[in-house]
């Protein structure tokens, strides 16, 4: 290789066939052609000229420092719902609630199972407080971690009989984050049309291909899977790529039904679907001794892949959890977006999830009396004649809308807020309509009253509540000079 | 596993190419594993050369052109996940510096192992047809083009 001499080259070149040349010859011209273009380098910024700086200051327009009070400004546009002032709470939300100075029997806010403002947890959160501080400083996978953390992780695990948890600080986040961290580009994700709002960030967030299925319709969710398994069968090649996910509540905060879990995971076993449930409003509010849907409809829960849940609906304390086998849940630990780059659960909360979770579990009559009463309100409240009432009897969650609807969606809403102002206000008991940004749902539902149930209330209260909407809506419905309430916009 | 962090990229095979020194790095892992063929006392020069560029344009393929995806978990939601890696390369920008390197290479490769075989027909297809091989899925025209469907998904 080393002695060329020019000779050497010579007879080289003088031997090669002239395909041999003018190949290379056209890779060389190739090659300088190549050299020659513009060198494009992505990392780097390029320039504005004069006129390009001149035109963006040009169409700089300063926004107010302070909040003018605009909501146009503010808001997302078309939420009315964050346009309602419902008041200034004062001190915790526990049975009673306290808005502006005034004492209110509290219908508005989740608190099944009465554990805001219970003694033990409220001791465990000042020991916890006492003892860790207020804050954990990190999160999890960076000195976030304290020991009660895990303790609360090991006791969900536990009390649902599964692997391993997921503790994270919010429980919009445990979904929102959990699903994305699964489901990716070119994935299918089935999943109900009403799933909450978590669900549906976490659904966006995944980038897969979503294919809604009509509330609880096992039928439809057939129908869709059969689709699947034949475009599947079509390409198999393209099949082997992709995952199918489905996802669903246990108990629907938007419309309060159960979710015929069992029928929907015996499917997701034959089509070979991986099912995720979000319990958060069930968890701990249904079932035998509160271990959520699964207990109710005896559904084994290795067929779920995982359970997400939330210690804010019932348990009185924060944050969410995603419960499963450690192969599913570990994957979060790395891959949990709301899990790795967000702040851990603050150790006195974790604290409360613990007693909370002790007391479910050494008193199951709890649940037994917060069945009682959801079952008790439900009769009532499918009494009155000017409701319709959406949700299980058993569910803590009660949306009530109006039978006939009053023209626009706009007249509703402002009739259900005289509503519960009126309930307010007369009956020294709140209500409140569920907010929704309404331009990013995926599906509206007709506007109503949400009525959150806890195993506080007394038989004769829960019926005050009823005999009070029932006025409510006497006085409203009657009154004829409601803005709107004339002239009935088109739009339906 | 390896996790994602430090650099502010979704996905390091979008710039481990460009980083400082990467070029000489190229050049003489494939020097060091032509004087290692040369070495060997029964392969002749041409051999050794059609060797080398034998080695070095199936590594590239495989690496560059079939396998999809990144080795590591990036946080792309699986955006990288049905891409080869040269199509992974600077977002898919072309003509930039890397890209021109590689496809550069292989071309130079080539014209060095048509020198040392003297133009041999035998070694000539060999080297060619590699060389089509490395060098036409790197032409923007096939950027994110699957023939036939093969290595689609």
């Amino acid at each position: 290789m080393l002695n060329i001499s020019g000779d050497y080259i010579y007879q080289s070149i003088i031997q090669a066939p002239i395909y041999h040349l003018l190949l290379e010859g056209i890779l060389f011209m190739w090659v300088i052609w190549l050299l020659k273009r513009k060198k494009i380098n992505p990392t780097e910024e390029q320039p504005l000229s004069a006129k390009e700086q001149q035109q963006i200051i040009d169409h700089f327009e300063p926004k107010p420092l302070i909040y003018n009070g605009d909501s146009r400004d503010e808001g997302v546009e078309g939420d009315e719902s964050s346009e309602i002032d419902w008041g200034t709470i004062d001190g915790p939300a526990g049975k009673y609630i306290e808005i502006d100075g005034t004492k209110y029997l509290n219908l508005a806010t989740h608190n099944y199972l009465g554990f805001v403002e219970e003694p033990s947890i409220l001791d465990e959160t000042e020991r916890c407080i006492r003892q860790y501080g207020v804050g954990s400083c990190g999160p999890r996978g960076f000195y976030g971690t304290v020991d009660v953390h895990l303790e609360l992780e090991e006791a969900i695990a536990k009390f649902l009989n599964l692997e391993e948890t997921a503790l994270y600080a919010y429980s919009f986040a445990a979904i929102s984050s959990a699903i994305p961290s699964y489901a990716k580009r070119g994935d299918v994700i089935f999943a109900d049309e009403h799933v909450n709002f978590a669900i549906q960030r976490g659904l966006i967030a995944s980038r897969s291909e979503i294919r809604y299925f009509k509330h609880n319709d096992v039928e439809d969710l057939t129908r869709l899977l059969n689709l699947q398994r034949k475009a599947d069968l079509q390409n198999p090649v393209k099949a082997k790529a992709i995952r199918r996910f489905c996802v669903v509540e246990g108990i629907y905060s938007k419309t309060g039904l159960i979710c015929p879990l069992k029928e929907i995971s015996e499917l997701c076993l034959e089509f070979k679907v991986r099912l995720f449930v979000d319990e958060s409003i069930s968890f701990g509010a249904i079932g035998q001794t509160g271990r959520g849907i699964t207990e109710y409809l005896n559904v084994p829960r290795e067929n779920i892949d995982f359970i997400s849940g939330s210690l804010e609906q019932g348990l009185g304390a924060f944050g969410g959890f995603i419960v499963g086998s450690s192969y599913v849940v570990d994957h979060q630990r790395i891959s949990g977006l709301g899990y790795c780059f967000s702040a851990s659960l603050p150790p006195m909360l974790a604290g409360a999830g613990i007693q909370a979770l002790k007391l479910i579990e050494s008193n199951p009559q709890l649940i037994q009396e917060l069945q009682n009463n959801c079952e008790y309100m439900d009769r009532k409240l499918r009494s009155l004649s000017v409701f319709t009432i959406s949700g299980h009897p058993l569910s803590p969650v009660k949306h009530m809308s109006l039978k006939k609807s009053f023209g626009s969606r706009k007249t509703d809403k402002l009739l259900l807020k005289e509503i519960a102002f009126h309930v307010r206000e007369n009956a020294k008991i709140a209500v409140v309509m569920p907010a929704y940004l309404e331009k990013e749902e995926k599906t509206l539902l007709p506007p109503s009253i949400r009525i959150a149930v806890n195993r506080l209330l007394k038989d004769n209260e829960m019926d005050d509540v009823v005999t009070a909407l029932k006025e409510a809506a006497n006085v409203v419905l009657s009154k004829p000079d409601l803005p709107d309430y004339d002239e009935p916009k088109s739009q339906n | 596993m390896i996790t994602v962090g430090g650099h502010g990229e979704d996905n390091p095979n979008v710039s481990w190419l460009n980083s400082r020194g990467m070029w000489l790095t190229y050049s003489i892992v494939v020097t060091l594993l032509h004087l290692f063929l040369l070495s060997v006392p029964f392969l002749s020069i041409p051999v050794a050369w059609t060797l080398t560029n034998l080695i070095h344009n199936s590594i590239n393929f495989v690496f560059l052109h079939v396998l999809k995806g990144a080795p590591w978990e990036p946080q792309d939601q699986g955006l990288a996940r049905r891409l080869t890696h040269w199509e992974q390369i600077d977002y898919g920008v072309q003509f930039t510096s890397t890209r021109k390197f590689l496809t550069i290479f292989p071309i130079i490769l080539f014209f060095l192992a048509s020198f040392y075989t003297r133009y041999d027909p035998r070694h000539f297809i060999l080297n060619f047809v590699t060389l089509l091989f490395v060098v036409i899925p790197k032409l923007p025209q096939f950027h994110r083009v699957r023939l036939f469907g093969i290595n689609k998904y």
